[in-house]
């Protein structure tokens, strides 16, 4: 199977040699290393995924415990994002969205993070309307240091986390190889103040490697296994934990390198079981099994070259996906109750998209991308198709539907400053929980959601521009900037109350339906101030969003204002920071859609780094005046953690 | 008796399982344009002499196929006149509280094919109610008739039991039967009704002035998850009460209301009245949004829309008149 899809796919080439320029792109390096002006988390390698997406810009998490947090980026979440694990399509398993594909990789499988803000996705990136992040598997490449040990330990004594881990790299002309084994618990945490928070314990496990055969000189064969498995995950937002949520993701790919391209075609496969537990709960109305289980394959070709001034990228995709989630309740004494929750859809979805970074000067780039995805869907579990036909007697089992998306943005700079000016046109497919999803109980307004099949694709127009400029001071550089964008939406999916459903989970609201809202807008503006001397760094940013429904009334989940400042001092050695950071009070929040106002909160970071030959040590404390404190993105107004010192060790050889 | 492999093939397809019946591919030559060949059918106890009251080769393989779905009953079988076998069956081969589905075929006993044309009525079950001695009947359905073209030898009747055998008392059955100008029949035969298990409950009473009249569900082991028919029977109490109780003659409209008093009254959408069909059963549409207890609250009307029996919402708010159903 596999090898057919080698021999049919068509395209290809070293993405590496290729620097995306534009100004949307954003990225957290995850590896250790000296090299400047990367983003790079404070707590290093030892860092949760979570907390390295946490770094990028325009990302926001979504929190519903200590583990699998929801990226949200330029206020948009997982429905209106892509995420891709080195290009590899990924799907949750979890009818509630405990499970964000970025929970089944860990930090050290990772090379790097990327994020494409807005429409300008990377290629293999479909219906990301927000953002696209791409999850870069960390490869020793060819003729890199023939072994290299890495060694992390950490522990944190806010809930005792403790994270363990090794990845050993092998490299030489004509192979390569990773081997890495990750580890890491914690018990529950304590929220400001000291108290416990029950159910925010989570454990995981996780095992990758990578193997990298150059055939020719031409010629190159790499494959990646990546096996993660959590257990015992506490939701203390929610109603019920986690027993098991288990990935495992594989992949082969071949590349061939020509004088000026290269053309990569990659072969994948990942499979997520996903098992919701509520015996831990003490006040269980009615005791539920709630299994999710997601499979895909797929494969994307991608050729990469340079012809004059442009740097093209073509990549075709395709891939199919499975979704199949159930729910058993228990009502004591009486029979089970059973429904389909996901009616096992398929999804076949294959792309083709173009992007070209063209130098029109040194001092003008433009940046072009476009995508054209064609998907069809049918519904293979028929109680569920018949249970849900009872909501829309005249839905079929199966759906196709077209999207696509093109992105500009051009930059361009004059003297000390740079600008950017972009614009995008992008729709996307309603989701499977969107479209198909029955009955799934969001306890975040206690309303149980029926999927729509008779959705509208929702489209954005993007606008956004920003602006950069430095000027000496002295013997600083000082420097601010201001970055906005703009997101006008058609047929924004959102779930609407319908008045003569009944509820079926006991204690909600009502019930919702998704619906196409004939218009919506979310907008971001942030601006940032930054001054850099020889051994300090300070800076500032703050941010700014708005997203309104149809009627001017305010959706979800939109940050209030927000604000971060940091001084980094480095020497030789040595280097800390320290960070003040906080919310306004959210003014202004979806009332309509159920959402309560957060507070304001702001609290006090500090970290220092010491390296020395093999070992670098990284320690820190957060919320040091240990505030109690939730952010808009708390789940439910689940408190974040309380004052927390940690340490990690890194050991490279 | 031969027929058509392509006839075969479309059989095939409609059961796939053939048990006990020998297809035998026969000897003869092909025509190179006609690939299909012939078979003949051998069914065991079965002799085609040609007898015109039978059923032929193939309509008597439908029978039996139909016949290896359901169950015997053995109380209920009988001998006409030492020519023809007569035998009942149902789903389980047993019989439960409310409505069930009985199924008779007659057998020549010279050839032992189903024979075509026959009737069976005068259905008659009753209960002797030991301690009270008393004695009443339940709701019945007219004379067994055909019902599917394919197996038009079989025919159905229906038997709603109001109550089950025990200690309270227990059930006799009888029937007539004329074949072929032949009559006979099965007198007050000794039945079990077996209580149905919890969570379900397809038979319910109401009260319109001096009558009584009892309401099954015909179906209610067909219901799934989604949208489905939910049939009924409104049958009315005889006077005597040991005269079978024949479907009432007077119209209703049965409004329903479906919930799971398990997941806090939950209810679904689209569900529709029962009303009179010309076959004098009632229909409408329930939609059951998962598996597990359904209550199926119901209110009785007129056809002017009054109310005649329930709707009353004593009970959790909804009509004290209900089915139980459990998927």
């Amino acid at each position: 199977m596999l090898g057919t899809l080698l021999i049919t796919s068509v395209i290809f080439t070293d993405a590496d040699s290729i620097p995306f320029r534009t100004q949307n792109l954003d990225e957290v390096e995850i590896v250790s290393g000296t090299t400047p002006g990367r983003n790079r988390s404070v707590k290093g390698q030892a860092a949760g995924i979570d907390e390295h997406i946490s770094v990028l810009r325009n990302v926001n998490m979504v929190r519903r415990g200590s583990y699998a947090w929801e990226p949200v980026v330029n206020n948009m979440q997982t429905e209106r994002l892509s995420t891709t694990i080195d290009g590899m399509k990924i799907f949750y398993a979890c009818t509630d969205k405990m499970d964000p594909v970025t929970s089944y990789v860990e930090s050290g499988n990772l090379q790097s993070i990327s994020l494409n803000s807005g429409l300008n996705g990377n290629p293999q990136a479909t219906g990301n309307i927000g953002g696209s992040l791409d999850l870069r598997l960390r490869k020793a490449g060819f003729d890199a240091a023939p072994f290299h040990l890495n060694v992390l330990g950490g522990h944190e004594w806010n809930g005792h986390l403790q994270v363990y881990g090794a990845d050993a790299a092998l490299s030489g002309s004509r192979a390569y190889a990773n081997l890495g084994a990750f580890r890491r618990d914690a018990g529950c945490y304590n929220t400001g103040g000291g108290s416990r928070l029950k159910f925010s314990q989570f454990h995981k496990i996780n095992l990758f490697g990578n193997l990298g055969l150059k055939l020719t000189d031409n010629d190159i064969l790499e494959g990646t296994v990546i096996f993660d498995r959590a257990t015992d995950i506490g939701y203390p937002a929610l109603n019920m934990d986690v027993a098991t949520a288990q990935g495992l993701i594989t992949s082969v790919s071949y590349r061939h390198l020509f004088k000026a391209a290269s053309w990569e075609t990659k072969a994948y496969y990942n499979h997520i079981i996903h098992i919701m537990d509520d015996t831990k709960r003490p006040d269980v109305a009615i005791h539920m099994d709630m299994p999710g289980d997601s499979r895909t394959t797929g494969l994307y070709s991608l050729l990469v070259t340079s012809v004059a001034a442009h740097d093209i990228a073509l990549n075709y995709d395709l891939y199919y996906n499975r979704l199949f989630a159930d729910m058993t309740m228990y009502p004591g004494g009486a029979a089970p109750m059973y429904m389909v929750t996901w009616p096992d859809v398929g999804t076949l979805n294959t792309g083709l998209a173009l992007t070209d970074d063209i130098c029109i000067t040194s001092r003008q780039n433009l940046h072009l991308s476009a995508k054209l995805a064609w998907q069809q869907q049918r519904l293979n579990n028929e109680e569920g198709y018949n249970a849900q036909k009872v909501f829309f007697p005249m839905m079929k089992d199966y759906y196709h539907q077209t999207t696509g998306r093109v992105a500009a943005v051009y930059q361009f700079s004059i003297l000390n400053s740079q600008f950017s000016i972009g614009s995008g046109w992008g729709s996307r497919a309603p989701t499977v929980t969107e479209a198909y999803g029955y009955y799934l109980n969001n306890t975040y307004d206690q309303y149980d959601y029926i999927g729509n099949p008779t959705l509208k694709n929702e489209s954005a127009i993007e606008l956004n521009a920003s602006a950069d400029s430095q000027f000496p001071i002295l013997n600083s550089q000082f420097s601010i900037g201001a970055d906005a964008n703009i997101f006008l939406f058609k047929n924004y999916i959102i779930g609407h109350f319908e008045q003569r459903l009944s509820a079926m989970t006991v204690g909600a609201e009502g019930v919702k339906v998704y619906g196409n809202l004939d218009h919506a807008t979310i907008a971001n503006l942030s601006l940032t101030a930054g001054l850099e001397g020889r051994f300090l760094q300070l800076d500032g940013k703050v941010s700014y969003s708005s997203g309104r429904d149809n009627q001017g009334d305010a959706l979800p989940l939109i940050a209030p204002i927000a604000w971060q400042t940091h001084l980094d001092l480095a020497k030789g050695s040595w280097s800390g920071q320290i960070e003040v950071k906080g919310n306004g009070r959210q003014r202004v929040w979806g009332i309509k859609y159920g959402e309560t106002a957060s507070a304001r909160w702001a609290i006090l970071n500090l970290s220092a780094q010491y390296r020395y030959r093999y070992l670098s040590v990284r320690a820190g404390v957060e919320n040091l005046l240990d505030k109690f404190y939730a952010t808009y993105a708390d789940w439910n107004d689940i408190p974040q953690k309380g004052r927390n010192v940690y340490v990690n060790l890194t050991i490279e050889i | 008796m031969s027929i058509k492999l392509s006839d075969m093939k479309r059989i095939n397809r409609l059961y796939p399982t053939l048990l006990g019946v020998l297809l035998i591919a026969s000897a003869g030559s092909c025509n190179s344009n006609d690939d299909l060949g012939t078979q003949d059918i051998e069914i065991p106890g079965i002799t085609f002499d040609g007898d015109i009251d039978c059923c032929s080769a193939e309509e008597a393989l439908q029978v039996f196929r139909f016949l290896e779905t359901v169950k015997i009953i053995p109380e209920l079988s009988t001998v006409v006149d030492d020519k023809y076998k007569v035998f009942a069956y149902s789903r389980t081969g047993k019989f439960n509280v409310g409505y069930n589905d009985l199924y008779f075929v007659v057998t020549k006993k010279k050839n032992g094919n189903y024979v075509k044309n026959y009737e069976i009525k005068d259905l008659s079950p009753v209960m002797l109610m030991v301690k009270m001695n008393m004695k009443h009947s339940t709701p019945v359905s007219g004379p067994a008739q055909s019902f599917n073209d394919s197996y038009a030898a079989v025919k159905r009747a229906w038997v709603s039991f109001i109550m089950s055998s025990g200690e309270s008392g227990s059930w006799t059955l009888g029937y007539n039967i004329e074949a072929l100008g032949t009559k006979g029949g099965v007198e007050d035969a000794d039945i079990t009704v077996n209580p149905l298990p919890a969570g379900q409950d397809w038979v319910k009473s109401f009260k319109q002035g001096n009558d009584t009249y009892y309401i099954s569900i015909v179906n209610p082991t067909d219901l799934k998850t989604g949208t489905n028919t939910l049939k009924a029977y409104v049958s009315r109490k005889s006077t005597p009460a040991t005269t079978p109780y024949a479907i009432a003659s007077e119209s209703f409209r049965v409004d329903i209301d479906p919930r799971m008093p398990d997941m806090g009254n939950h209810t679904s959408p689209g569900n529709t009245p029962l009303t009179r069909q010309a076959d004098g059963s009632y229909q409408g549409t329930v939609n059951l949004t998962m598996t597990g207890l359904w209550r199926i609250h119901f209110t009785v009307r007129d056809l002017q829309g009054n109310i005649v029996a329930g709707g009353d919402e004593l009970k959790d708010g909804f009509s004290s008149l209900f089915w139980d159903v459990t998927l």
